[in-house]
């Protein structure tokens, strides 16, 4: 299934694997989730036009499920993807690749966002949808406080869309490290790309830490175990995970909006931009200090004063980067030719409401003012000022690359009256939040005095809602109907994507992009194939070359990322009811295991449906002859010597690393607040002395399986595959006695435990040495794959598939070497 | 724990609630906000307005050209003034908010200066629940949503506050009173009582379920004879 069918085709858009066509779905898709939070954003601000009177029924609990969706559709389901749906179309035109390095993983990873967003509007329905504030906080975010099936609904979701997200990263550092046009090194690429390349760092470390966090909070929801409930620093922990990974996701959300105002000031100024080095150098430093400043979101909480004030000193050290940042952007401006078009005026007016907003933000850096902001409209409105400001630029960048993606110019004048309208709106509604600062957030009730201001705020919203609309009509209107579009119709743009046509064909260009002379040509790839194998330059460098396929066309179209996609919506639709659906008692032995099914069928059904269809679907997506070439010719530093779906599997097994990290400081994290010698190892040492054995010889077996693998022995490869999957089902053995023995023998189960134990302290070794069987069991589940595939002969030309999963089966092993002391021996 | 004594005794005479420290630090935070907001804005306005494209010649314009390489060079002029805005502008917010932290130690520990008695501090233990406020005192009486406290401009209250359930937080706007309610962890704060009649509302500042709004409960300052008559009495 290689080829796509044409776009006017609906088949086309659920199979296609083209940055061009992913990057449409996700801005299309963003903006219809932008339209669902902006609609509950005008629900709460009607509620907040009087506070003596109700608009939404069960009024406490319909504005906490619009509040806390309202939070979590605009911060994941529209600001990142619609950035994204930009990053995806232009990031390879800019830096001269033919597509992102995984497209079968690209069109993968916005079918599980899409899908994700499908998951929680089903929540609605669930009983209610998560009623705990976007930031999901401890205890209210378990089911003894939000019970509905709609909330575990939310936070499956939530998981889901991190899933995606997670995908989409490995694919862009991937892309950005390897697949960069001759001649064009990291400190040449566009600003928009550095941009992107920042938000993506930042994302494959944040988004793993909160998957965790996610992860725990599932198993608290749906298998009884006790981590956000516990008064060991419970609530305190989910405070710690959450915020680790909510401050970097500010910035996350913010920098592509950075690098579309960047690219826009100076397109539209005709100056480049001043200070680039430094620009670059800020951008590094704000990713690297935003995993160090997270709590300044909990100067209010317990801990001591000196942490406190190192995130204080830490909170002024980040301001400083952005302050640079502003001030290139005004000084490129300076003795240019600045021509105010619609693009420009989103991303001028973007600045604006940012420099407003970033001064707010220092007020709440200084602690004893925090004192009195924490948990006010002061946060609300420093927040929607940046955040929401910042992504103005989003909408620039709306206007700027429209003619670029269809081919059609929009209209001037109704562009400018848009961004007239949305500038009025926006400063209505955000200032008047200031005015009312002292409102408590998240309330439908609040004092009198401040009605004034509130419903001037509402009258705001509604303008800056309805502004949106004339882009629409603007936009759709000039796609029907409106004239042709240059290839590039803006003066004094540089980059790549504006010297080819608009809107650009399948294939990008004709050739290969290179910078090698300095600036942009298009080198036929002709003549230029076997030049560069005798030239012996980059093509020897790296394995590239090797898995290059000739004349093989490469593959623009597959079923399964949607294919995958649609299974694990199924499959999580079914587990989140599926706590409420089974009771299972583990009796007084194994044979006294009782499971009824109380209510439908319905959850328990689709969970089982949905895990065999995503086996499936997998498999299949294994066995598919997709052909992704990398490059043969590219400037790949400092990756140079790593072939891309190596550098690919380093990528996903970093963010594994920090999945890990997140439940093993959970661990140590509540051990210290239980008091760390009060707790003695809950199982026998004896059986993780086995398992350490049984794994490490599983490493060296799987090490064997790529030696015969590169020398070409069948049986030998079969064999030690073999031999590795028996190890792993002896540690699994020997895992489920130790467990058997604990919860029948010892009466130790997830989320209850006798003297001398606890409950917390058991729910934290089943979940966190459970996490790691899982690892293993999805081990198994590839092993068998590639066993069966060696058996039938592959793997002997090409041995990358066995030395990844080995990679991977070593990482799992290196994992264990953690747990073994923190769980058996201390 | 960090013993710096020269900075609590910065802490003007006089100033004893945490109000007064959170107004004199907002309004001197405010006004520079405001006046580096305006000098930035203005100036990007004029330069704006200033080099907009009026249609000339582009003779003598270093234009960029499509699909160059970014230099490495930089107009040094413009470079010049990048790092003295950043600097300037780092100098600021450096030192307004050292300013305020100098304040800070004052606001964490409550009043130490010998002329406030400590003995007659009052602790009391606060406890948010969904979906009000226990107020418990140090002879074990219990109160619910209504915290009496005697008056005095001398008198310290100290709360220790924590939560039955999900986390709250504890919030007095007039006194610039704020504290987490959190299950399992117990917070601290501390108020100055003040002149008598005087209430002060209390609120909810953290989401915590369908009755966040309408978590409200009153501190009332009593004359203290009245008080005490309360404190030892019944119910």
């Amino acid at each position: 299934m290689a080829e796509l069918p044409p776009t006017s085709s609906i088949k086309r858009w659920l199979v296609t694997t083209n940055h061009k066509d992913v990057g449409i779905l996700y801005v299309l898709t963003a903006t219809f989730f932008l339209l669902f939070g902006g609609a509950l954003a005008l629900l709460l601000r009607v509620e907040l036009w009087d506070p003596l009177s109700t608009v939404l029924a069960g009024r406490g609990m319909a504005y906490n499920e619009a509040v806390t969706a309202h939070g979590l559709i605009m911060v994941f389901w529209f600001l990142s993807p619609f950035a994204f749906g930009f990053a995806n179309y232009f990031v390879p035109l800019q830096i001269g690749a033919d597509d992102l390095a995984f497209p079968r993983l690209n069109a993968l990873s916005y079918w599980m966002y899409a899908f994700s967003g499908v998951l929680m509007g089903i929540s609605f329905f669930q009983g209610g949808t998560m009623t705990g504030g976007w930031t999901l906080y401890a205890p209210l975010n378990i089911p003894a406080y939000t019970p509905s099936i709609g909330s575990t609904g939310t936070v499956l979701a939530i998981a889901m869309f991190v899933a995606a997200v997670t995908a989409s990263t490995i694919n862009f550092l991937t892309t950005i490290h390897h697949s960069r046009a001759e001649g064009m090194g990291l400190m040449d690429m566009p600003m928009f790309t550095w941009s992107i390349l920042a938000t993506v760092w930042m994302m494959l470390f944040a988004f793993a830490v909160y998957l965790g966090a996610l992860l725990l909070l599932s198993t608290d929801r749906i298998l009884g175990s006790v981590y956000f409930s516990a008064t060991e620093g419970g609530a305190l922990l989910w405070g710690h995970l959450f915020w680790f990974f909510g401050h970097p996701e500010v910035y996350i959300v913010l920098f592509p909006a950075l690098g579309v105002m960047l690219e826009i000031f100076q397109t539209f100024s005709g100056n480049r931009l001043v200070g680039r080095k430094w620009v670059i150098i800020a951008f590094v430093l704000i990713s690297v200090q935003s995993f160090l400043v997270w709590m300044h979101h909990m100067y209010l909480t317990t801990i001591n004063l000196e942490i406190k004030t190192l995130m204080m000193a830490t909170t002024i050290g980040i301001s400083l980067p952005f302050d640079l940042l502003v001030f290139a952007m005004i000084y490129t401006l300076v003795k240019g030719r600045i021509r105010f078009e619609t693009p420009f005026l989103f991303a001028f007016g973007s600045l604006l409401l940012f420099i407003v907003g970033g001064i707010t933000g220092v007020f709440l850096g200084a602690i004893v003012l925090d004192y009195e902001f924490r948990g006010t409209y002061w946060v609300v409105a420093h927040f929607h000022y940046v955040m929401f400001g910042g992504a103005t630029a989003l909408f620039g960048g709306v206007y700027y690359w429209f003619p670029k993606m269809t081919g059609k110019m929009y209209n001037e004048l109704l562009g400018k009256i848009h961004f007239a309208v949305f500038f009025v709106g926006f400063n209505i509604v955000y200032f008047s939040m200031f005015t009312a600062w002292e409102t408590p957030r998240r309330v439908f009730e609040y004092n009198q005095a401040l009605v004034t201001s509130h419903q001037i705020g509402t009258v705001g919203a509604f303008i800056l809602g309805l502004s949106f609309f004339i882009m629409f009509y603007n936009l759709g209107k000039s796609y029907l109907s409106g004239p042709d579009a240059p290839d590039n119709p803006w003066q004094y743009s540089r980059t790549a994507e504006w010297a080819i046509s608009s809107p650009p064909p399948l294939e990008n260009w004709d050739g290969r992009a290179s910078y090698a002379n300095g600036h942009l040509e298009f080198i036929d790839e002709g003549h230029d194939e076997h030049a560069a194998a005798t030239d012996g330059g980059h093509a020897s460098e790296n394995e590239a070359s090797d898995y290059v396929l000739g004349d093989k066309h490469a593959s623009h179209a597959s079923i399964w990322p949607i294919a995958v996609s649609g299974s694990v919506l199924v499959f999580l639709l079914g587990l989140s009811g599926i706590a409420e659906s089974l009771s299972i008692d583990s009796g007084a032995s194994l044979s006294g295991i009782s499971v009824a099914l109380e209510g439908t069928a319905m959850y328990p059904v689709l969970t089982a449906v949905g895990l065999v269809a995503l086996l499936y679907t997998s498999i299949k997506w294994g066995l598919e002859d997709f052909y992704a070439p990398p490059a043969q010719i590219a400037d790949r530093w400092p990756f140079g010597r790593i072939e891309k779906n190596k550098l690919g599997m380093w990528f996903f097994l970093a963010s594994d690393v920090l999945v890990f990290g997140a439940f093993i400081s959970a661990a140590v994290f509540i051990r210290v607040h239980a008091g760390w010698h009060s707790w003695t190892p809950i199982p026998d040492s004896i059986f993780g002395l086995v398992n350490t054995f049984v794994l490490l010889t599983s490493s060296f077996t799987v090490i064997l399986a790529l030696v015969f693998s590169r020398r070409g022995n069948t049986k030998g490869l079969v064999a030690s595959i073999g031999a590795t999957m028996l190890l792993a089902l002896t540690f699994m053995g020997v895992k489920a006695f130790e467990w058997w023995e604990k919860i029948y023998v010892d009466g130790v189960t997830i989320g209850a435990a006798p003297e001398p134990y606890s409950a917390i302290q058991a729910s934290v070794y089943f979940v966190t040495t459970g996490l790691h069987a899982v690892h293993v069991v999805i081990g198994l589940v590839v092993a068998a794959f590639l066993l069966v595939r060696a058996y039938q002969g592959y793997y002997l030309d090409d041995h990358r598939p066995v030395e990844y999963f080995g990679l991977y089966w070593h990482f799992v092993d290196i994992v264990w070497v953690f747990l073994f002391p923190l769980f058996y021996l201390f | 724990m960090i013993d710096i004594p020269v900075l609590v005794q910065q802490a003007p005479e006089g100033w004893q609630t945490q109000a007064e420290v959170f107004y004199e630090i907002f309004l001197v935070f405010l006004v520079i906000g405001t006046l580096v907001g305006t000098v930035v804005i203005i100036y990007t306005l004029h330069h704006a307005y200033k080099y907009r494209d009026t249609g000339e010649d582009d003779d003598g314009f270093d234009a960029p050209q499509l699909g160059e390489l970014p230099s490495t060079q930089s107009d040094s002029g413009k470079s010049k003034k990048l790092f003295l805005s950043f600097g300037l502008s780092a100098i600021i917010v450096i030192s307004v908010v050292v300013y305020s932290y100098t304040l800070l130690l004052y606001v964490e520990e409550g009043p130490s200066q010998p002329e406030i008695e400590t003995e007659g501090n009052m602790d009391i233990k606060v406890t948010g629940f969904q979906f009000g406020w226990e107020f418990e005192y140090p002879n074990g009486q219990t109160s619910l949503d209504t915290m009496r406290v005697p008056a005095g401009e001398d008198q310290v209250i100290r709360l220790h506050v924590t939560s039955d359930d999900v986390w709250h937080t504890f919030g007095a706007t007039e006194l610039r009173l704020k504290i987490d309610s959190i299950p399992g962890q117990t917070a601290e704060g501390w108020f100055i009582a003040g002149e008598a009649g005087n209430s002060y509302l209390i609120e909810c500042f953290e989401l915590c379920g369908a009755g966040h709004s309408q978590m409200d409960g009153e501190i009332v300052v009593m004359e203290p004879d009245e008080f005490d008559e309360w404190y030892e009495g019944d119910d």
